[in-house]
């Protein structure tokens, strides 16, 4: 039997009300925040992973205002396609009604006007902006991108935009690939910082000057090999009532109608995958705050019992304690 | 005859120091540290009278006091570890709470949203209002870094601060024991044990364990000496050896902080014996100063710094977003009447690792001319973003630790190791509370008195003088009678 003294009954009687106090302040701190974890300590591993789907969510939030902002520019991009192919096509339609015989020169000459009509209307779409910047004017986005006699002022640079972490789209098209018949097709680029890869984590690598690889683009009015082009000859031939130059030219027109058809589908699929990505980032954000919420709430049920648990053990601390502080020997010897 | 009256008073007086003995030890039940104090009493040498063996009653022989020197060193054992754990856990949570961003908005938070603006950069590279953006989201992540290195810092002067008040505490406590040595000396010079003054000394022997982990024994000659483990001694018998404290330089301080606080040997200025402490408080103090705090100081360093350095090595490839006149050759040249325009850092360019994330701030290129932020590889491009995207992906490029993480990864790790740490911090502090409480109480159970106990010893003495009492009147008695024959 051990013995017992006023301080060691006292102390143990501080101890266990301490212990069962601050057990329950920790509960009643859970239950004001509703949180499991109010700082990292609670669980270092779970806050860890906490934080890292917290910059997950808000990165995806960006990703979700970049897939908005590609979207912009691919719609808008695909339906001056289409009024581009539309005008094309009924040029061509001109073009092949046109190519006998068949119409006197004053016909004709009022037919010159209608395609006149139509290649400023081309020239209109190609100069296209979206608030201030010019839709295809590749990076030289604050230059008119078309001169009125179809000169290509812009260059042939493809603006990128990561739509979900390392999936990065071509968000527009430069004049030249559109309006040019041009044989080299630039692929778009799906990594577009691999130029700056090699050297991007070497601070104090040399620079080059970037401007070594730019794109030059002063050849390309020479070849006469453009839709405002195509487009002149045809009104030019209707003028001249040439009706062989204008059937010299709908295999061009053609060509036209076909890159733009094959540029269509290439913007069609891209905003294909655009709307993918969206919508599993939507169902991602939700999978995140749900794995967020599992990591960092508090279980609300087990929490409130918890708390009336430790509200019965602090009262039977006080109930036993009782017995041990008023009572001594002395009472009973009067 | 005169004997009974003899043997009647010595049980008078042994009662009566029962008694006083008792009610010293009430008198103390709430003394701090105070020890139980018994009567060691004995029988007196009998005496051969005619031919029998007969008692002469009984004498006290010491009063002493119920002490068990094993028990006693196992509390001040549990008291150091105490309050090395109780220090630990408080001066950890003191640096958890700093990344503490689990409620609010931290560094992490910043940095996300900083490559984000540059995301939101890329998507309107001709947007001039988005690079104010940028410039302010990058604002805001210079100032964190900055924040947290000072809130480091004011951690570490907090420390300085508590370890000269701990070793003036540590000055007084062995003053204080070595004049209650000397009170001992005296007062044991015949032989006997003073419960009371050693009680007080054990006192003042806890409080110093408090402060560092502590040895005491006495040497051939009687003197009662104190010694710090790690350290040496601190007390023989009188003399006491003093600490001190000053304020060191960069290089000879051990956390690479100038001005800096380390413990002395007052008589040995040149020898620094802060790290040597073990356990207690100011154990606990410089090893959070002196570890865990330079070394999460060094890691936001090194994050400030690789960010810095990556960002601009990427940003200086990019060209200014203003039209530049090309020379001759067709080539943009490197200065306009703005100033360069190419080859600009984003952040001012670091010194070094050491003091990286202080020192953080904008370029003055920055600072000053919005269209300085690049976001074209090509000049003259407006809508060139390939710079910009470049600078976002730097969130998932493997650039901190020499390439082997991410800088969230380094960072979200720094935080998780507070995290652990911590929470180890508070684990044991819980423990060593409960083994601090159980040692207490083994103690108290030992020394601690009892009221109860203490009410039915008085009852016992008071009974025991009544008695003797009652033997000297019968003595008395006895005498009448026998003085009544002659008459």
């Amino acid at each position: 039997m051990s013995r017992v003294s006023e301080n060691s009954s006292s102390a143990s009687i501080k101890f266990a009300l301490n212990k069962a106090k601050s057990k329950l302040e920790d509960l009643q701190l859970k239950g004001s925040t509703l949180r499991d974890i109010n700082r990292p300590s609670d669980a270092p591993l779970d806050t860890v992973e906490g934080l890292s789907i917290k910059s997950t969510r808000s990165d995806n939030k960006q990703f979700l205002r970049n897939v908005n902002h590609a979207k912009l520019n691919l719609n808008i991009t695909e339906s001056s396609l289409q009024q581009l192919t539309d005008i094309l096509v009924k040029a061509k339609e001109i073009g092949i009604a046109q190519s006998s015989d068949l119409y006197n020169p004053e016909v004709r000459g009022s037919v010159a006007n209608e395609i006149k009509q139509m290649r400023n209307q081309a020239l209109s779409i190609a100069n296209k902006r979206i608030g201030q910047k010019f839709l295809f004017g590749g990076h030289k986005t604050l230059n008119t991108p078309f001169e009125p006699d179809g000169t290509y002022n812009g260059d042939k640079g493809k603006s990128t935009v990561e739509i979900s972490k390392d999936f990065f789209v071509p968000v527009n098209l430069h004049g030249r690939e559109i309006f040019y018949g041009d044989k080299d097709k630039p692929t778009p680029s799906i990594r577009p910082l691999e130029s700056l890869q090699d050297d991007a984590t070497i601070p104090t690598a040399e620079r080059k000057i970037a401007s070594e690889s730019a794109p030059k683009t002063d050849d390309g009015h020479t070849s006469r090999n453009n839709i405002f082009a195509h487009l002149d000859a045809l009104a030019s031939g209707l003028d001249n009532d040439d009706p062989d130059l204008i059937q010299s030219l709908l295999p061009k027109l053609d060509q036209d109608i076909d890159r733009l058809i094959g540029l269509r589908t290439q913007i069609g699929s891209l905003v294909n995958s655009v709307q993918n990505s969206e919508n599993i980032i939507n169902t991602e954000q939700v999978d995140h705050a749900e794995r967020y919420s599992h990591l960092m709430d508090a279980d609300v049920a087990e929490l409130f019992s918890n708390i009336q648990k430790q509200q019965d053990i602090l009262q039977t601390t006080y109930k036993s304690s009782q017995g041990l502080m008023n009572q001594k020997l002395l009472d009973f010897m009067r | 005859m005169s004997n009974l009256l003899n043997i009647g008073k010595t049980g008078l007086d042994a009662s009566k120091s029962s008694l006083k003995t008792t009610s010293h030890n009430i008198a103390n039940a709430n003394t701090e540290g105070y020890s139980r104090q018994r009567v060691h009493q004995t029988s007196n040498t009998p005496i051969n009278k005619s031919g029998h063996i007969m008692g002469t009653g009984a004498r006290v022989v010491s009063v002493n006091r119920i002490h068990d020197q094993f028990v006693e060193n196992k509390l001040s054992r549990t008291i150091t570890s105490n309050e090395f754990y109780g220090t630990r856990s408080e001066s950890l949570t003191q640096l958890e709470n700093i990344f503490n961003e689990v409620d609010g908005e931290g560094l992490n938070y910043v940095l996300n949203d900083f490559y984000n603006s540059f995301r939101e950069l890329a998507n309107q590279p001709e947007n001039e209002s988005i690079r104010s953006l940028v410039r302010d989201k990058a604002d805001l992540v210079v100032k964190d870094f900055k924040r947290i290195n000072d809130k480091l810092e004011t951690e570490a002067r907090g420390v300085d601060q508590k370890l000269k008040v701990e070793v003036q505490d540590v000055n007084t406590l062995l003053k204080r024991t070595a004049d209650i040595n000397k009170k001992i000396a005296v007062l044991e010079a015949g032989g006997q044990q003073t419960g009371d003054l050693r009680d007080q000394r054990d006192n003042l022997l806890r409080s110093l364990s408090e402060s560092f982990e502590i040895k005491t024994y006495e040497d051939e000659k009687n003197r009662f000496v104190i010694s710090a483990v790690g350290i040496g001694t601190l007390v023989t018998g009188t003399e006491v050896q003093e600490l001190a404290t000053k304020p060191v330089s960069k290089e000879q301080s051990k956390n690479g902080m100038p001005g800096s606080v380390e413990v002395y040997y007052k008589t040995r200025p040149n020898n620094p014996i802060s790290d040597r402490f073990s356990g207690g408080r100011m154990g606990s103090l410089i090893k959070a100063r002196n570890e865990d705090i330079q070394t999460i100081t060094q890691k936001v360093d090194s994050i400030a710094y690789d960010f810095a350095n990556s960002v601009n090595a990427i940003h200086r490839r990019g060209f200014v977003n203003r039209k530049i006149p090309l020379n001759e050759m067709g080539n943009p040249p490197l200065f306009d009447k703005k100033g360069p325009t190419t080859g600009i850092n984003f952040f001012a360019e670091p010194m070094g690792i050491d003091g990286a994330s202080k020192n953080l701030s904008l370029s003055r290129e920055v600072e000053s001319d919005l269209t300085n932020v690049a976001t074209a590889l090509d000049p003259n491009s407006p809508g060139d973003n390939r710079v910009a995207l470049a600078i976002s992906k730097l969130q998932h490029e493997k650039i901190a630790g020499n390439g082997s993480t991410t800088l969230e990864e380094e960072y979200l790790q720094t935080i998780g190791n507070i995290g652990i740490e911590t929470g180890k911090a508070i684990f044991d502090k819980e423990q060593s509370e409960g083994l601090l409480a159980q040692a207490k109480n083994m103690k108290e159970r030992i020394s601690g008195v009892s009221i109860d106990e203490e009410t039915a010893n008085m009852v016992r003495f008071q009974h025991a003088y009544e008695a003797s009492a009652k033997v000297m009147q019968t003595a008395d008695e006895m005498f009448q009678t026998v003085l009544a024959i002659k008459r």
